[in-house]
């Protein structure tokens, strides 16, 4: 997280061109062709049925596409499973809150860390020094994670124990675990106050700060205009709008496409 | 903390002297003839809880990996004449080798289907051995298997058997407290609790059940042979489906996904077998309530009983209580 900072601005992280996935009858997402920059907050907004966790799946690997390319960082990712993304450096949050729930939460953010860590089962069993600096700096850092999703006072309860908020951090605390280039998250904020959304505004705000660049799906939309640099709006799977957020909220074609489904101020 | 992890090796030193010292309380034959008996069970169980307590995939296909590890030394050792000794690694081996065949394609499904494929390759290798008679003698089994030996220690009696089944549960017991406190274990309770996530997350999923169902067979095919070493005689029986229950039920009755728990089932396993040896027929079915009763009242089998009594006294004394249920990474038996 920390060697990611000083990535020169401007570079690009992320580049789908033309991507489609169709099921069945239904273009879930048509066409889409999109850029990130390493080190942005990019919000991907549009109401429901858009195809935004469609389009999320499709990076992460866990829903191969049916046409059109993804590039990260430099490689061509099109079509590499869930794992292949993760290890590369691409971690997700889902819609549905997701983790490990009969772990405690310090247990869930040192499994989230398979792709930092080194040492496996053949040191563990010999209990070498690389083992025990490795686990000590693991306990370490995942202590570190659960303090800046303000967990730490969770790190012994199981993660199905917690509430419904501390849920939803936990799972961003997951995904930092894996040291992400490029993390995604699918409607962070659903089901929180607005007391809970802005920890979440401010908790986004430290992770750009740790040189994660951030794909960001939200409904909410103070959340999404507070810490995102730029927009790219969904409808029916189909890009139709893309730019600063003040533009962009503001643009008749959005305005249209959410009113009379939902309103744009949550 | 650090008070408590004293505690904990405490407890370790003086649960093993007890178990060292065991055989000479037992007095009789009989009695260590069955904790010779605990001691396999134990060590089969803490194979198969690998595949059900780690990675939570129910397989019904264990028993025959047994099967393989006791037909391969017992064959090696009485047509080729090895010595047992060589036959117990090449036991595993081959166990594993079967284990990473059949894993390589029942892997490729989970849940229900899994444990019914494994059900059929159990079924398999079942039937070939009871059928190829060549090679394992079909239904009449193989007798007149010599007893292991280490130079001139000869375990051709229950209490040294004993220790040797002994040793191998506790190093059995330290490859599983190893694993599941190392990145590898962490990746199977995470492919446990959410693949998805897991393999978000750069865990490849498959290729970690893959190691776990191998490194389960390989352990299941050593037991086999020491089996076959001790008792002398084996029969197909030894893949059949009242071995795939037993191991089964020991697992979860004493507490999957923990090191104490597969141990414990054991022991209260071959106990009850003897006790209610009366019962006939009849003891299958209560097994079998016994089963259905820890599924539904106690999910973390016996061992959990230990965890819900502590967590009540921490409650007493206003202390932080620590998670029941599946117990985690902290292992069983730390
Ligand atoms: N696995 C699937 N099978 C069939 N249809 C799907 C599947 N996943 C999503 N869809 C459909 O694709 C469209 C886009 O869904 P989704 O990507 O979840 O939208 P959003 O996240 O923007 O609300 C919806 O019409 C949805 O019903
Ligand atoms: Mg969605």
């Amino acid at each position: 997280m920390n060697a990611a900072a000083q990535e020169i601005p401007a570079k690009e992280i992320l580049a789908v061109s033309n991507l489609t996935r169709i099921f069945g009858g239904l273009t879930a997402v048509r066409d889409v062709t999109m850029t990130v920059q390493a080190g942005e907050v990019v919000g991907l907004i549009g109401p429901n049925g858009a195809g935004k966790t469609t389009l999320f799946n499709m990076l992460g690997g866990s829903l191969p596409p049916s046409s059109g390319s993804i590039r990260f960082d430099g490689t061509d990712c099109t079509g590499a499973p869930s794992h292949v993304m993760g290890q590369r450096g691409v971690s997700r949050t889902f819609q549905i809150t997701s983790l490990f729930p009969s772990l405690t939460a310090l247990d869930n953010v040192r499994s989230a860390a398979y792709r930092t860590t080194r040492a496996g089962w053949g040191a563990s069993i010999l209990r070498n020094a690389a083992y025990r600096r490795e686990e000590a700096e693991l306990r370490r850092k995942a202590m570190d994670i659960l303090v800046f999703c303000d967990l730490d006072h969770r790190a012994d309860t199981l993660a199905d124990a917690m509430s419904y908020g501390e849920q939803r951090r936990l799972e961003i605390a997951i995904a930092l675990a894996a040291e992400p280039r490029l993390l995604l998250l699918d409607e962070p904020a659903a089901g929180m106050n607005p007391e809970e959304g802005q920890r979440l505004v401010e908790m986004i705000r430290r992770i750009r700060a740790r040189g994660v660049t951030v794909l960001l799906v939200e409904h909410h939309m103070r959340v999404v205009a507070s810490v995102c640099d730029r927009l790219v709006v969904l409808d029916h799977g189909v890009k139709i709008a893309e730019g600063a957020p003040a533009q962009v909220l503001n643009d008749p074609e959005v305005i249209r496409v959410y009113l009379g489904r939902e309103p744009v101020d949550a | 903390m650090n008070t408590n992890s004293h505690g904990h090796s405490l407890a370790i030193a003086g649960g093993v002297a007890a178990l060292a010292v065991l055989p000479f309380l037992a007095g009789n034959a009989y009695l260590e003839h069955l904790l010779v008996l605990w001691m396999l069970y134990a060590l089969l169980a803490l194979s198969l809880n690998i595949v059900i307590g780690y990675l939570g995939e129910l397989t019904f296909g264990h028993a025959a990996f047994v099967g393989v590890g006791a037909y391969t030394s017992a064959i090696l050792s009485t047509q080729l004449g090895l010595p047992p000794l060589l036959g117990l690694p090449m036991a595993g081996l081959v166990a594993a080798a079967f284990g990473l065949v059949i894993g390589y394609a029942a892997l490729r499904v989970v849940g229900p289907q899994f444990a019914i494929l494994t059900l059929g390759f159990g079924a398999i290798l079942f039937t070939i051995t009871n059928h190829w008679v060549d090679l394992t003698r079909g239904p009449m089994g193989i007798t007149d298997i010599p007893p292991m030996a280490i130079g001139p220690l000869a375990f051709d009696s229950a209490r040294p058997t004993y220790y040797l089944v002994l040793a191998l549960v506790l190093a059995t017991a330290w490859l599983c407290h190893a694993l599941v406190s190392s990145r590898t274990g962490r990746a199977f309770l995470a492919v446990r609790e959410n693949a998805p996530l897991a393999a978000s997350l750069g865990i490849n999923v498959f290729h970690t059940k893959l190691l776990g169902f191998v490194a389960a067979t390989a352990i299941a095919g050593i037991g086999g042979a020491i089996y076959a070493h001790y008792i002398r005689v084996i029969t197909p029986d030894i893949m059949g489906v009242h071995n795939v229950a037993a191991l089964i039920i020991v697992v979860i009755i004493g507490g999957r996904g923990t090191i104490l728990g597969p141990i414990l089932g054991a022991l209260v396993y071959i106990g009850l077998l003897e006790s209610l040896r009366v019962a006939g027929p009849l003891r299958m079915v209560i097994f079998a309530a016994l089963l259905t009763g820890t599924v539904v009242f106690l999910p973390g089998g016996l061992v959990s009983l230990w965890q819900r009594w502590r967590n009540s006294h921490k409650a007493e004394n206003n202390l932080p209580a620590t998670p029941t249920g599946l117990p985690s990474t902290e292992g069983g038996a730390k």
